[in-house]
């Protein structure tokens, strides 16, 4: 059984009311913060060795030092805008524990002097947005919000913002021009948000979960969190395990644990007990695996040793009675649909591969264009603006390359099937013209 | 925030080292080196890069990811690859990218031959694509405004035009519809684009999607070429090169000088063009017969002219007008004082200042450049519209304020399209502009009771004391642009007491001590109205404002002389004093009374089709040879673009012929030569050649000649501005504005005629409501038993007690309700039609 930091009392009903979660120990934490130093806050976050769970994996630790010092508005914002496909982990945190986010954000934002606070939520979570409005209210009225926390002297103001449901408001800046009101396009870095950030100022953003695991770190000791888990991946992972397995759901575990443990284990293998075809190990954007892959461990350098990634942690298992083409059109329509149009290889490259492979799926294709295919891929990588044509082209080209004898005997299905069809209906009208003659 | 202080760095870009001033985006500093990196989306005068067309990727050495050129600054010692197989296959593909759904339906597309997009497709294109799918398609093309026709499949995205409207000319019209591959250019609303600056946009595209609905299938690249010359419809003497076909103006673009226009032009200047080729235009002499203006031999005209002028004696007035260049009033100064004997000229619409006043206002140490409002610590922007009377610095101040942090003051009768960009705007009562300067003044320290004073000037007394402690804190690089406006006031003395009220707070907030980037700008009522000034085409001053041996009559005496049998001829120079004048009745009936009157003019506006005995054609703009003098002092040069209409002489070789015929000296037989002539003339233009001018003009202040400018005499100022009237019974405040759609040019040209402004009144709602005044209504506005109709305009920013109508309307023009005698605004009331 897996260390439960995060979702330790996560089923416990009435957790999303402050009374229930201050009897659960909860606010003692934010309390002990106010009372320490600054840099000793920001210096148990690296300490911790907690790295960025919303999917770049950036040292959380490092990037709260970036927020310059100084007396001027500094802004906190979290991004709650989960969405990538696969990936519900925040959703359940925030629906079950509004309060551990809150107080998560009451440290992070004393620890860097943000001054103002914001979550910005995705539309779709109407029910999750009602629950954080209310603790935050109930936060105001316990004097752990407001201008002067805890006579402190510290002072915060937090608001709830609702994203207007677009992918694209899940990247940090793109987030930023949102929350400003603004078109959701990403913005060009540098200047990082810990510079100019929101409305120009120095801004901290980090995920649902990373805020939330501040609080847990402070609970157990920096020593303690990165003991857990292994080197560079120290600490509990939220998970969301979808696809064709026997018990979907969010998991927490300690990083390292293999896939099989948490597929098989945690999740409760495949359904029929039928093969695994691929899995995402990170979101529909993660290059995906194969079943040779299950025993790799699940933390941040070995997936990155595979050359995939582990991205939110949202593991998508499609098992042998999928089509990878089918799979591979579905993600690449999402992304295309996605995609702000800002910068060019991600706009018209994903436009693009998405039109080749519903050609593909027709059976009006032939195995040259999947190297248009994976050479459009590659044209995007690293090229754009911001990571969201990576996103497509990483798990798209990971498919082709690693499925492409599948692919091949689609087209090859396809043609064949398409073949009989056109000399079914040549012999057709055959058919009728010799009637015609006969006549 | 105070200009920044670059160096220079050295980098090296394909084994070249470069050096390069600091700071400079790669793209830029690169060209320093011969190395060319392709863009799309970068634009410098758009703002910071946005690096998202991703077509200036290159590789610096140090950085494991391609970078984007355009927006990665230069530093000391930076290794540049812009030609390796991994940049060259990274362009390659955005290239190929691009192309995916652009038609290349290059032939038939006006861009073909002068395009990015073509040009980068052939140099840094794989000249081959892999796309077999159906591009994206659109209907096209479609009207995005009467002037600009928009082609959506071949537009590439790199959403320049946007960007121009939402944060260069901040009209946030455009935007960008839909998402991804689906995304398209538009207005919010489907409305048509339009806005002062909006023909911009076409200049900007990098293909052919935006283009001109006038210029379209008009010419080909190899049909055209290119000719560089000066705009003069007003003062902000933007620098344009108009494209021409077969000896005719078919287009205007910008023709970038940063210290003048930053590129940019507002759409009078890029489309008037098109009013030198329509019928209503003069393109010949005209004679007066039965009372009939008839075609007439240049002979005849000449000598009718001469006629009349030598029939008068001296007893001849002269006006100049604003697009009269420098050699137009030097050739008509030299007439009336050389040959006719009278000093009676002038090319100020009213409000005569000293020499000695208007030398220390021009002083070189005292004179703001458009440049230094980049970076100043603050501008006041006092009694003028910018985007109405000088548009092309309306978008250099949003600029300051966006990119440079400048802090702007409005401080303005009639609410400022500035306002919204204004840390503070305070209003004034119409006409009251004395009684606030001297407030002001008081404010920054002066002697005077600020809340008396603003109470005169009908002002916001904290507004005015909050102004004076913004400008006194905001830092040392303070300016103030002002507005000629500020002094037309018929009675002298009172004009001069604005002008110095003007320069006591000018100096105490050290702005005339030569500081550089501080200091005044002026913008003047006319086009080359600084020019005119400093050659002494003033009725009290002489050629480098050295007093003159005798004085003559200014505009407004000029009018009441005509009108009193006093004057019996009348010499226009480019200008209808009925049409554009304040006092309209007073010049109606000045016409009239004339024996004579001798215009020279491009179109038979009301005074000169009415009034006028002889007609001389003017040359349109882009016929136009000689210089002109910038509010700053930058000297131009106008170079003609297209040959006169067959048989047309210049005004310059109209004028000279003029002198001759009533025995005066031939000197200038050509137009340099009267350009000679004129900087021998004035100490501080001496030695300026036409070659020193070039292609982007020469200050004056930054030569050794500056020296001989004379010492400024500013002469008692005193506090006793007269009190702007409240509204009694009812009556509301006139004041007045000229938007920048109202000239003869805009009336004339097919393409901007749907701009041509009908009469508002523009109203508080409050005071509307007082009146039972709905928006949209037609009302009536009365003055002295003069009425005028318009349609009213309620403005939630329009200040109370006062009404605001446009000049240059014919009968129904503020003017008619307007006389600069009155040392407080007329007074109007306002009712329903």
């Amino acid at each position: 059984m897996s260390n439960h930091l995060l979702f330790e009392n996560i089923d416990e009903p009435g957790l999303s009311s402050i009374e229930v979660y201050k009897r659960r120990g909860g606010y003692q934490m934010a309390e002990q913060a106010l009372a320490m130093a600054r840099d000793s806050i920001i210096t148990s976050l690296k300490d911790s060795g907690l790295r960025g769970r919303g999917g770049a994996g950036f040292p959380t630790g490092l990037k709260a030092s970036f927020i310059p010092q100084g007396k001027m508005d500094k802004f906190l914002v979290c991004n709650a805008d989960e969405s990538e496909p696969g990936t519900f982990k925040d959703r359940e945190l925030m629906q079950k524990n509004p309060h551990s986010l809150i107080e998560g954000m009451i440290i992070a934002a004393y620890a860097v002097g943000a001054n103002k606070a914001f979550i910005f939520i995705r539309g779709e979570y109407v029910q999750q947005a009602e629950i954080l409005e209310k603790a935050i209210e109930e936060a105001k009225a316990a004097g752990y919000i407001g201008e002067n926390i805890l006579g402190r002297g510290v002072e915060l103001d937090m608001w709830v913002h609702r994203g207007a449901g677009a992918y694209i408001c899940g990247e940090e800046t793109g987030l930023l021009d949102a929350l400003e009101g603004r078109r959701g396009n990403p913005r060009l870095k540098p200047p990082f948000p810990a510079n100019q950030g929101l409305y120009q100022g120095p801004t901290l953003i980090n995920n649902v979960e990373t805020l939330t695991a501040i609080t847990y770190i402070l609970k157990v000791g920096a020593e303690a969190y990165s003991a857990m888990g292994v080197e560079k991946s120290s600490g509990t992972k939220l998970i969301s395990v979808s696809g064709n397995v026997r018990r979907p759901g969010n998991y927490e575990i300690e990083m390292g644990m293999t896939g099989r443990d948490i597929i098989y284990g945690l999740a409760g293998g495949i359904e029929d007990d039928r093969e695994v075809l691929l899995w995402f190990p990170g979101g529909s954007s993660s290059p995906v695996l194969t079943k040779d892959d299950l025993d790799l461990p699940y933390d941040y350098d070995s997936l990155a040793g595979a050359k995939t990634m582990l991205g939110s942690g949202a593991i998508i298992v499609a098992d042998d009675s999928n089509s990878v083409v089918d799979i591979a059109v579905k993600t690449a329509s999402f992304y295309k649909h996605e995609s702000c149009g800002k910068c060019t290889p991600c706009r018209e490259g994903t436009s693009w591969t998405t039109k080749m492979l519903k050609r593909i799926q027709s059976g009006e294709a032939t195995p040259m264009d999947l190297d248009v295919i994976s050479s459009v891929c590659e044209q995007i990588m690293g090229n754009c603006l911001c990571v969201l044509g990576d996103a497509m082209a990483m798990p798209v080209a990971s498919m082709v390359t690693k499925f492409r004898p599948h692919f091949e005997a689609h087209i090859e299905e396809m043609r064949v099937q398409n073949e009989a069809r056109v000399l079914a209906e040549i012999a057709a009208q055959g058919n009728v013209l010799q009637g015609i003659a006969a006549d | 925030m105070p200009r920044p202080e670059i160096e220079q760095i050295t980098f090296t870009v394909d084994g070249r080292e470069v050096e390069a001033p600091a700071g400079t985006m790669l793209a830029d500093a690169a060209k320093l080196g011969d190395v060319d990196i392709p863009v799309f989306c970068y634009e410098p005068k758009l703002g910071a890069p946005v690096g998202a067309c991703r077509m200036c990727l290159v590789e610096i050495e140090g950085i494991p990811k391609l970078q984007t050129a355009c927006s990665t600054p230069v530093r000391d010692g930076m290794v540049v690859d812009t030609q390796n197989p991994r940049v060259k296959s990274a362009q390659e593909s955005v290239v190929e990218f691009l192309l995916l759904n652009h038609p290349l339906d290059c032939p038939v597309c006006d861009k073909g031959g002068e395009c990015p997009l073509q040009d980068i497709s052939f140099g840094w294109g794989r000249g081959e694509t892999r796309f077999v799918e159906p591009k994206r398609h659109f209907q096209k093309p479609v009207e995005l405004s009467p002037l600009i026709a928009i082609d959506r499949e071949r537009c590439i995205l790199c959403y320049r035009c946007v960007r121009f409207s939402q944060e260069v000319s901040e009209d946030y019209q455009l935007i960008l519809h839909e998402r991804g591959a689906d995304t398209f250019v538009g207005t919010f609303d489907g409305h048509p684009y339009v806005a002062p600056f909006s023909g911009n946009i076409m200049e900007l595209c990098p293909v052919g999607a935006l283009t001109s609905q006038a210029y379209r299938f008009r010419a080909r690249p190899w049909d055209i070429e290119q000719s560089g010359s000066v705009c003069t419809m007003c003062p902000g003497q933007c620098n344009v090169s108009y494209t021409v076909r077969d000896d005719r103006v078919v287009r205007v673009l910008n023709r970038q000088n940063d210290a003048v226009d930053d590129g940019w032009l507002c759409d009078r200047g890029r489309f008037a063009y098109q009013s030198t080729y329509v019928d209503e235009r003069v393109t010949g002499p005209l004679v007066r017969e039965n009372g009939r203006l008839v075609e007439a031999s240049w002979d005849r005209a000449l000598a009718t002219a001469a006629k009349l002028i030598d029939a008068a004696g001296d007893r001849v007035g002269a006006l100049a007008g604003g697009s009269a260049s420098n050699e137009d009033g030097w050739l008509l100064r030299r007439l009336m004082t050389e040959v006719v004997g009278s000093r009676d000229f002038d090319s100020r619409p009213a409000g005569l200042l000293s020499a000695g006043l208007q030398a220390a206002l021009d002083a070189p140490e005292a004179q703001a450049t458009v440049e230094d409002l980049d970076w100043a610590h603050a501008v006041l922007v006092l009694d003028t519209e910018p985007v109405d009377d000088m548009p092309v610095l309306d978008l250099r101040l949003r600029k300051g304020i966006r990119r440079n942090g400048v802090r702007l003051a409005v401080a303005t009768s009639r609410p400022s399209a500035l306002d919204p960009n204004a840390e503070l705007t305070v209003r004034f009562a119409p006409g009251a502009g004395e009684a606030f300067v001297c407030a002001l003044d008081a404010a920054i320290g002066g002697v005077g009771d600020v809340t008396g004073l603003a109470a005169a000037a009908g002002a916001d007394p904290e507004a005015v004391e909050a102004l004076g402690r913004m400008l006194r804190e905001a830092g040392d690089d303070v300016i103030v642009v002002w507005g000629e406006r500020l002094t037309h006031i018929a009675d002298p003395e009172r004009a001069a007491n604005a002008a110095r009220a003007l320069l006591k707070a000018s100096g105490r907030l050290g702005l005339l001590d030569g500081r550089t980037g501080s200091g005044l700008l002026q913008v003047p009522s006319g086009g080359n109205g600084r020019g005119l000034r400093e050659i002494g085409v003033l009725p009290n001053v002489a050629p480098g404002f050295s007093e003159p041996a005798k004085v003559g009559r200014s505009s407004r005496e000029i009018a009441t002389a005509t009108s009193a049998g006093e004057l019996d001829v009348l010499h226009l120079l480019h200008v209808d004093p009925v049409a554009t004048f304040p006092d309209r009745a007073l010049w109606q009936s000045a016409l009239g009374k004339a024996r004579g009157v001798v215009a020279h003019a491009a179109f038979l506006t009301e005074g000169v089709a009415a009034h006028a005995d002889v007609v001389f054609p003017s040359e349109a703009s882009a016929e136009k040879e000689g210089t002109v003098t910038h509010p700053d002092g930058r000297l131009q040069r106008l170079r003609p673009a297209v040959g006169k209409p067959e048989g047309t002489l210049p005004t310059w070789q109209v004028l000279s012929h003029l002198i001759t015929a009533l025995g005066g000296r031939a000197t200038a037989l050509t137009s340099m030569m009267v350009t000679t002539e004129i900087t021998e003339a004035v100490p501080f233009y001496a030695g300026i050649t036409h070659d020193e001018i070039g292609g982007f003009g020469v200050r004056w202040q930054d030569r050794d000649a500056s020296e001989d400018f004379p010492a400024g005499d500013t002469g008692p100022f005193s506090l006793d501005a007269p009190v702007a009237a409240a509204s009694p019974n009812g009556a509301l405040r006139l004041g007045s504005f000229r938007s920048v759609w109202s000239s003869p040019e805009v009336r004339h040209a097919p393409a901007l005629k749907f701009l041509a402004p009908k009469q508002r009144a523009e109203l508080n709602p409050d005071d509307a409501a007082d009146r039972g005044i709905r928006h949209g209504q037609r009302v009536l506005v009365t003055a002295d038993g003069t009425v005028v109709s318009a349609t009213a305009h309620l403005r939630t920013t329009s200040p109370r007690g006062s009404v605001f109508l446009e000049t240059g309307l014919g009968d129904e023009s503020a003017s008619a309700l307007q006389s600069t005698e009155a040392t407080v605004p007329s007074m109007v009331t306002v009712e329903s039609a």
